[in-house]
């Protein structure tokens, strides 16, 4: 019923939206599509539906209104006790998961010749989560537009559902389930985390064939950080795994983009170094080959490869080799690697002579997106067992037109 | 610590100097950017798809960021 009226109340919007733009004779874009993730191994198993729809609207000359809606439509089954007694995969002790998250969004943009300015709030919410964030973005263009720079912060004050008490960290149980979460219950409680992005972009034209982008991030997290649910055997007994407040995170891309012109064909080189203050640090490097078919048909191939080192308070094994105050289950603390192959196909549909189809569209596009992740975790074990679920897929259909 | 980072601030400011400067020169005229309208030679025109990606590797790696600077996000991870 919930979703029904989101979905409503944003059609509603986007309704009222296109008639502002067809009022001023202004262009509208809109997109709509959905994603399915899935990952599945042994007895864990995860699958997302992740439907989205955005509108942005020249409503005057140098402002643009934005308005989306996305969601994450979660079920599976997790491990709830990391480290419990387990010879093979097939003895791992999971927990269902079926939650909702919804995703509402509203900004805009005051734009000139020269640059523009965002304003965007999300406001994110589901059964044990709440989240509202404000982000600015600035840009300008230089020099014949040859040379872009940009930055934005963001502001995200989110609330966690956890089990009210105080407690050791020891002894510290797990959540059960989010069920009186954001309420009255005497059950539960709600932790807090502060976020502040800064980023910042310089991206330049250095040749009529070739352009190149630097990207810089640093984030504050400040807070209840980590999964409520999950909890890790620590001696005899298992408790909620426990993690520092603080955690600040530093991100530094570089990417090229270099047109074959006998081939019409776009390659793309990326490569980003990260490290935060919980210890890890990490490299990806990505290749991508954007190939023009025939007319506005496009094929893009994309080969993607991460490396992370552990952090500083992770172990496989907290009974024998305890690190610290400390302790997590989260795969993702590990030391790990991970692969991405990726199709996108993307079609932009001829025009009639006047410049539009079916008499009202300027353009239409149409995304067909797959990717397969295989991920590694060499130090990752759950008890003896090893992670059954490495293996993701993740498929996309994506409309966009414009008007 | 504070030493090593106060003797290379000038290093880096030069680099920079000399990053703005090279980009100062590098002018390629409005004519000349058919290529570099092509849809695959843009940054931050991936759309809803990609966003969708970015979110899922968010959730099943350790790190995060440098990518678009628009947007934000929740802090959902």
């Amino acid at each position: 019923m919930q979703l029904t009226k989101l979905c409503l109340l944003t059609v509603v919007t986007l309704l009222m939206l296109l008639a502002a733009a067809d009022g001023a004779f202004a262009q509208a874009n809109m997109s709509a599509g959905t994603s399915l993730f899935r990952e599945q191994g042994g007895p864990l198993h995860m699958d997302v539906i992740m439907p989205s729809v955005n509108a942005a609207v020249d409503v005057a000359e140098p402002l643009q209104l934005r308005v989306g809606w996305m969601a994450d439509i979660v079920s599976g089954a997790s491990v709830a006790v990391v480290d419990a007694p387990a010879d093979s995969v097939d003895a791992i002790t999971t927990a269902t998961v079926s939650d909702t998250r919804h995703q509402l969004s509203g900004g805009l943009t005051l734009r000139d010749t020269q640059g523009s300015v965002d304003v965007t709030y999300n406001h994110a919410f589901e059964n044990d989560y709440r989240s509202h964030n404000f982000a600015v973005t600035a840009r300008t263009d230089l020099w014949d537009r040859n040379t872009g720079f940009e930055i934005g912060y963001s502001r995200a004050f989110d609330r966690v559902c956890d089990v009210a008490g105080t407690f050791e960290p020891v002894e510290k149980p797990r959540l059960d389930s989010s069920k009186g979460c954001f309420s009255d219950a005497q059950t539960r409680s709600a932790r807090e985390l502060a976020i502040h992005t800064l980023q910042a972009g310089f991206t330049q034209v250095w040749t009529p064939v070739f352009t190149t982008r630097i990207g810089v991030l640093a984030q504050l997290l400040h807070g209840f950080q980590v999964n409520p649910y999950r909890a890790v055997r620590i001696g005899k007994t298992a408790a909620q795994e426990h993690a520092p407040n603080d955690r600040a995170r530093y991100a530094l891309s570089a990417s090229g983009r270099f047109w074959l012109v006998p081939l019409r064909a776009a390659l793309g080189l990326e490569a980003r170094a990260y490290r935060d203050s919980w210890g890890i640090t990490s490299f990806s490097g990505e290749l991508s080959y954007d190939q023009r078919l025939f007319g506005d048909v496009r094929l893009r191939l994309r080969l993607r490869y991460y490396a992370q080192g552990r952090a500083a308070f992770y172990s496989d094994d907290y009974m024998l080799a305890p690190k610290g105050r400390y302790f997590t289950g989260d795969r993702e603390l590990s030391a790990m690697r991970s692969a991405l192959f990726g199709l996108a196909f993307r079609w932009q549909l001829p025009t009639d002579e006047s410049g539009h189809l079916l008499g009202f569209l300027s353009s239409f596009a149409l995304v067909l997106k797959g990717d397969l992740l295989r991920s590694f975790f060499d130090e990752f074990h759950y008890d003896r067992a090893e992670v059954p679920n490495t293996l993701a897929q993740l498929l996309s259909l994506e409309l966009r037109a414009t008007m | 610590m504070l030493d090593s980072a106060s003797s290379s601030r000038p290093l880096l400011l030069l680099m920079a100097a000399i990053l703005c400067g090279l980009a100062a020169c590098a002018g390629v005229r409005p004519e000349d950017k058919e290529h570099l309208a092509e849809p695959a030679m843009s940054y931050g025109d991936e759309g809803m798809s990609e966003q969708h990606e970015q979110h899922v590797l968010d959730n099943r790696e350790g790190s995060t960021g440098g990518g678009d600077t628009r947007g934000g996000g929740c802090g959902c991870n």
